[in-house]
């Protein structure tokens, strides 16, 4: 099957997927829940989109298509309150975060899908671990050549997003001293990582694709886990690096954020990528998941350090007027808050020292999530 | 028949207990039967009245480790029992009262029509209304099963629990009254059992976490703290003769919402718990009577479709207004069908009252021995049946 024709969207436009946790009210630990709150959540129209994910303790929720802030904050609202009554009436406890803390990965079960099964079969355990939860956002793209364009062009970009969204300090009971130590559970597949250094759709559809397909290795882009990958049949590109956030509004500013340096970037506002700047792209993604703010990033073209806090704080300035232009400056003024004050890595921390177990930190994560934030 | 050695007698537990495993251990890798209803099996074979290997007479150890066994099981149900969720959710609660209020009339009405006495009638009818507690979270944890039929069968079962406890408090308080003439000793045996006995546990939960506090114990397991706060609860309970089962469940739920700390217990109470569920289920069987068992078999048996066709259809019916569909609704009212360990426990701690009309409880030994068999069957069905037990094909 070749790749399909890379179909033209409205540049900008966004679309967000949130994978959640399902977690037991009695022990919270994870809960083999999603069967039934899809079968509850089927008797009413959802706002958005809710699906199954690779195990039963998981589900994923998607956003229509914006282009504003507070519109998409509106829905994703309305999506987190949904789930929030379903799982009052079930017993559920729904809350964002990239790792579950302390869950055990033997314990899980794959949802009854073939899909499912087949990637279950095939990865063995890596299937049950992937048990983590990550937001992707999809920038909607008038070409293929944008979608390339920007998909490599945000490399220098990635550890932003990591480093903001980090929510994932625990996993299996331990702290890993990380803060998104869900991407290690990514990066175990073969296929992960970064796209091919590509900027032509053609390019991308004769050399690289069907190159591959014909190796049988892959069937379908989703065979793919990179951290920015194109999606053709959206005419979107797909960022995958975020851990889910713990609340839906830090997860509205990250696609704002997202939104912006998209304008910033098919406005000419930086060199063009180039292969090289992938030299730096593992290690600075690396600083991003174990330091998160607190780390240091390799600018790719200067080579010079930079602390990955101050550069975000910095680029954050650089794309007020692009975010005013889109209606997205109350994402910015989200998102440098979070900067100052700490991602929700450190906020899971801190719930683990007060509280005294990572039980306690699942407790907080539900209230977090429900609650929200401003 | 000649009096046992003491060697004899010394030996002759373990050794069944022995016994009772492997065979559990065997049937259950050959029939994929739950394990508890092949100890029942067992101990109702071994048991003096029938091939005597077991000693006659009262062992009190025994006994009261199958109350402790008991009481860990009805924490560890307290512990996973939302409160929360009854509110939020009031369908829960109503389905529990109606579901225990019908099986109550139901089973009366169909005692009496069988000539039963009438308080024996009504003692039958409480203790009908509960759920076993043993029998569902034995084999809950047994499946490690996951999903609502498994959520609500535990809540239901606590509801359940509780009513019949109180009904059959009641009850007897009341037949006490009548018999004896003294209205402090009918008070005595009803109301104030329940609350002193729930007070009783609730304080437990209270102190238990805060003394894990203060040794130090935050974050680490707290399981041992725990079956050391039930072991010592249960024996309290006995020697004032109050309920350790209302006990046991309150310190449980209360250990659970006062959220001090969130401390990882383990499921079961780890191997303390696996070993002290053969005896319980074993020791249950070991007191019941071949002959008893025989002549209330007719009786017992509409007893027990009776009950079985009450609680199904009541869960059922209020299964989609509660948030499932109507198929895991019934297989929750299948789930719900256990009661052997609760009511001969119950019956056990009464004796004490000297109340000659539990001797008019015939059918109960059928009831009791046909369900401690069928009951956890029925359990571990309902939970495959709602895709809520782990995928065998999955390693």
């Amino acid at each position: 099957m070749a790749l399909e024709e890379f179909k033209t969207s409205d540049a900008l436009t966004l679309g967000v997927e949130l994978e959640l946790q399902l977690v037991s009210l009695s022990d919270f630990d994870l809960a083999e829940a999603s069967p039934d709150m899809l079968d509850l959540l089927r008797r009413k129209p959802f706002p958005g989109t809710v699906t199954p994910e690779i195990t039963e303790s998981m589900i994923e929720i998607a956003t229509g298509i914006h282009t504003r802030h507070d519109e998409l904050l509106s829905e994703l609202q309305q999506i987190r309150n949904t789930l929030v009554h379903a799982g009052d009436t079930l017993n559920v406890g729904v809350c964002g975060g990239g790792t579950h803390p302390f869950q055990r990965w033997s314990e899980r079960k794959i949802f009854s899908k073939p899909r499912f099964k087949q990637v279950s079969a095939l990865y063995g355990y890596l299937a049950k671990q992937f048990t983590v939860f990550g937001q992707h956002v999809h920038v909607g793209c008038e070409s293929g050549d944008d979608a390339m364009f920007l998909l490599h062009s945000l490399n220098r970009y990635v550890p932003h997003f990591i480093a903001l969204s980090a929510s994932s300090p625990f996993f299996q009971g331990r702290d890993t001293l990380f803060n998104s130590a869900r991407l290690n559970s990514v990066f175990a597949f073969p296929l992960s990582g970064r796209a091919p250094f590509l900027l032509k759709w053609k390019d991308f559809e004769d050399v690289y694709f069907s190159r591959m397909e014909h190796t049988g290795i892959v069937k379908s882009m989703k065979d793919f886990y990179w951290d920015i990958r194109p999606k053709p049949e959206y005419g979107t590109i797909e960022l995958r690096v975020c851990d889910t956030p713990l609340t839906v509004e830090r997860a509205a500013a990250l696609a704002c954020y997202l939104q912006a340096l998209c304008r910033y970037l098919l406005d000419g506002g930086e060199v063009p990528p180039a292969e090289d700047d992938y030299l730096v792209y593992n290690y600075n993604r690396f600083q991003a998941c174990r330091f998160g703010l607190d780390g240091t990033m390799v600018h790719p073209k200067t080579h010079e350090t930079l602390s990955i806090r101050e550069d975000v704080l910095t680029t954050l300035r650089k794309m007020e007027p692009f975010a005013e232009e889109l209606g997205g400056v109350g994402a910015l003024e989200h998102l440098y808050r979070a900067a100052h004050m700490g991602s929700d890595a450190s906020f899971l921390r801190q719930q683990y020292h007060e509280r005294g177990s990572p039980e306690g930190m699942v407790d907080a994560a539900i209230r977090r999530f429900r609650e929200g934030l401003a | 028949m000649p009096e046992a050695s003491p060697l004899a007698t010394y030996v002759a537990w373990p050794f069944a207990l022995a016994i009772a495993w492997v065979v559990g251990e065997m049937g259950y890798r050959m029939t994929g039967l739950p394990r508890i209803s092949i100890y029942g099996l067992v101990g109702f074979l071994l048991a003096h009245t029938q091939t005597g290997f077991l000693p006659a007479g009262d062992d009190v150890g025994v006994k009261l480790l199958a109350d402790v066994a008991f009481g860990l099981i009805l924490f560890e149900l307290g512990y996973r029992i939302n409160l929360n969720w009854l509110r939020t959710n009031p369908w829960i609660p109503l389905t529990g009262l109606v579901e225990a209020a019908a099986t109550f009339v139901v089973v009366y009405a169909v005692a009496r029509w069988f000539e039963t006495p009438q308080m024996a009638s009504l003692l039958l009818a409480s203790l009908a209304m509960s759920t076993s507690p043993a029998g569902i979270l034995r084999v809950v944890n047994e499946q490690t099963s996951s999903g609502q039929v498994t959520e609500r069968v535990m809540h239901l079962s606590a509801i359940n629990c509780v009513l019949a406890v109180f009904t059959f408090k009641l009850i007897v308080g009341v037949g006490v009254f009548q018999t004896s003439g003294s209205f402090t000793e009918a008070t005595w045996s009803g109301l104030l059992v329940v609350l002193v006995s729930i007070a009783l546990g609730g304080l437990f939960g209270v102190l238990m976490p805060a003394l894990m506090r203060q040794l130090g114990n935050l974050g680490r397991d707290a399981t041992l703290g725990f079956a050391i706060g039930v072991i010592l609860l249960v024996a309290i309970t006995h020697a004032f003769r109050f309920s350790p089962v209302l006990a046991t469940l309150a310190f449980g739920l209360v250990a659970r919402h006062r959220r001090v700390i969130l401390s990882p217990t383990q499921r079961n109470f780890g191997v303390m718990g696996d070993l002290l569920t053969v005896l319980l289920f074993f020791y249950i069987a070991t007191t019941l009577e071949w002959a008893t068992v025989v002549e209330g078999m007719a009786v017992a048996l509409v007893l027990i479709a009776a009950r079985f066709v009450t609680k199904t259809s009541i869960v059922a019916a209020f299964s989609h207004v509660s948030g499932i569909s109507w198929r895991k609704g019934v297989l929750t009212g299948v789930a719900l069908t256990p009661i052997s360990v609760f009511v001969i426990l119950l019956l056990e701690q009464t004796r004490h009252l000297g109340i000659t009309m539990v001797e008019g409880l015939i059918p109960l030994a059928a009831v009791a021995l046909l369900l401690e068999v069928i009951g956890p069957i029925a359990t571990q069905r309902a939970l495959i049946w709602a895709n809520e037990t782990p995928d065998a094909t999955e390693s």
